[in-house]
């Protein structure tokens, strides 16, 4: 399962007509990739014993902790509650930030009119909003959103928007020559063109999104797996503390995984370094 | 050279003469400039309903982007292009145009790039999936309706641009430099396709070429474009029979006509290939 985890997720968008490649490359890899994996926890395991009061989380004791954590319904309602708002907020952040990207690649006006703007916020820690989003929004499940969403929102609107700049001359040509609308071309052909570029924003978005939601759990206190972590670490449980950031990091490359899917199943006509 | 104009100032009304009709396409005295670059200048032409004219010139001497004001993608300076009784000011239904570079959407299947032009024309669902496959058929890519077009090789990605075009039922085909991307023998075969299918559905068509073995094969007329900036140099006849085949190809007549663009070509590519950038 690792393995095959491991080497979707460092080739997302390979066309799945190069079985070849992946048996050669994998073998190769995995053995160095065990061996390094091994000695880390190994080295975490000893030192941890010898120099380290018990409640320190160790391997051996995060794998003890492991089942009754995730069977433990707190921890999955928490678990429940992250990724929901996690899930909303990316979706909310795509829709505008496609839109918006789209019009600040198109549109000179647009342009001229936000591109600072964007960049500024795009630049700006998003732990420095939350204080006044919590005035805003309250102690309570709405900031977070907030916080996930403007943690989002930029990165799509600037890998959408360079995207949209980037579109070949030779597509907006043959749209003219068909008397396409303004709107069909920006919707049907500058979007699709866009993609690859719309992925990476996505990517990207994605990793900034958990951020923002442990970040504003870890602020306001509002129940997630952000929370669960603070709390179980604060109270010395920190291998429990330790298998919600396991789970953290699972979130990211099962998202990539995701999103490598998604890419060959429906854009089969996208390949990596194959663009004109 | 004054004589020379004389001969292409004379010819414009041969086309319609020849085709005896209307001409579907009357250029006047077009112009165009790029800043202080003048690129062409008092372009005059004609093309008949059911007449293909071939325009040849040396490279950088602005056949395509006579093409594009014709089809009025970008604008022009003076004169004017009329299709039908319709003055030409920004790409106009009833004229499709095929591209060098294809400009399939790789991310469309063939149906869905051929059904493009239909949509855009706002054609309702049933007429899409009656025509589309028709064109497909007709310019022989039946069988690769669901291929992505980086699957395809050139010349099919060409069969497929050109079925894009025909499917809007136009009455103008705009074709620039359609096979220059192409491999030659696949070229060859294109040619007669494309001949095939014009005979099947004729329209009025200009086709920008810098091959004189190809517009002369298909060609009712061949417009020479000379110089900077560039004019209709000479506009010569190809009484060539039709339906043209590759029988044409070793027709004395055929050799002829290609030694005449030849020689009127070569003496101009020999002046632009030995001019100094200012």
């Amino acid at each position: 399962m690792s393995e095959q985890t491991v080497t979707v997720s460092s080739a997302p968008a390979q066309p799945a007509a190069k079985p070849a490649a992946r048996e050669t490359r994998a073998p190769g890899t995995f053995g160095p990739r065990l061996v390094t994996g091994v000695a880390i926890l190994g080295a975490w395991e000893f030192v941890v014993r010898a120099l380290a009061p018990a409640y320190v989380a160790k391997p051996s004791t995060v794998v003890m902790a492991f089942p009754h954590v995730i069977t433990d319904p707190a921890f999955l309602k928490a678990t429940g509650a992250t990724l929901a708002a996690v899930a909303e907020g990316l979706g909310i952040a795509l829709v505008f930030g496609t839109i918006i990207g789209l019009l600040l690649g198109r549109s000179v006006m647009f342009e001229r009119a936000i591109r600072h703007y964007v960049n500024g916020f795009y630049a700006l820690p998003m732990i420095v909003v939350l204080p006044l989003f919590s005035l805003w929004f309250g102690y309570s499940g709405a900031t977070r959103l907030a916080t996930i969403i403007f943690a989002a929102v930029f990165s799509i609107i600037l890998n959408v928007s360079d995207g949209a700049r980037s579109v070949p001359r030779e597509y907006m040509e043959v749209a003219r020559s068909f008397r396409s609308s303004r709107l069909s071309t920006l919707f049907g052909i500058v979007l699709p063109s866009s993609m690859p570029y719309l992925l990476a924003g996505i990517r990207l978005a994605a990793g900034r999104a958990l951020i923002g939601a442990v970040v504003a759990e870890f602020f306001l206190s509002v129940g997630g797996v952000g929370y669960y972590i603070l709390y179980n670490s604060r109270s010395y449980h920190h291998a429990e503390a330790f298998v919600g950031v396991l789970l953290l990091a699972a979130f990211g490359v099962g998202f990539e995984v995701l999103v490598g899917w998604t890419t060959q199943r429906f854009m089969p006509w996208y390949r990596r370094g194959d663009r004109g | 050279m004054t004589s020379l104009q004389t001969t292409a100032a004379s010819n414009p009304g041969t086309a319609a003469a020849a085709s005896g009709s209307e001409p579907r396409i009357r250029v006047k005295g077009l112009g165009k400039h790029y800043g202080s670059l003048e690129v062409f200048r008092n372009i005059d032409f004609n093309v008949g309903e059911r007449e293909i004219v071939a325009i040849v010139g040396p490279s950088g001497c602005g056949k395509t982007t006579l093409l594009r004001c014709i089809d009025g993608l970008i604008p022009f300076d003076s004169g004017e292009v009329l299709v039908g009784n319709q003055r030409v000011t920004e790409p106009i239904a009833g004229v499709a145009m095929v591209f060098q570079h294809f400009g399939l959407f790789p991310w469309k299947t063939v149906s869905e790039n051929v059904a493009y032009g239909l949509r855009m024309a706002g054609a309702p669902k049933a007429e899409i999936e009656r025509r589309v496959p028709e064109f497909i058929k007709l310019v022989g890519l039946a069988g690769f309706e669901q291929a992505y077009p980086y699957q395809m090789s050139g010349g099919m990605q060409q069969r497929c641009g050109l079925a894009r075009a025909l499917a809007v039922g136009p009455n103008v085909l705009l074709m620039d430099e359609p096979f220059a991307a192409v491999d030659a023998q696949t070229r060859e075969i294109l040619q007669f396709e494309l001949l095939r299918i014009w005979e099947e559905r004729p329209t009025a068509m200009i086709f920008v070429t810098h091959s004189i073995e190809e517009a002369v094969l298909l060609g009712h007329r061949v417009i020479v474009l000379k110089g900077r900036p560039s004019g209709i140099h000479e506009i010569i006849d190809i009484d060539l029979p039709h339906p043209r085949t590759r029988d044409t190809l070793r027709k004395p007549r055929f050799a002829e006509l290609r030694e005449r663009v030849w020689s009127t070509l070569m003496r101009e590519a020999r002046e632009a290939e030995f001019v100094l950038e200012r």
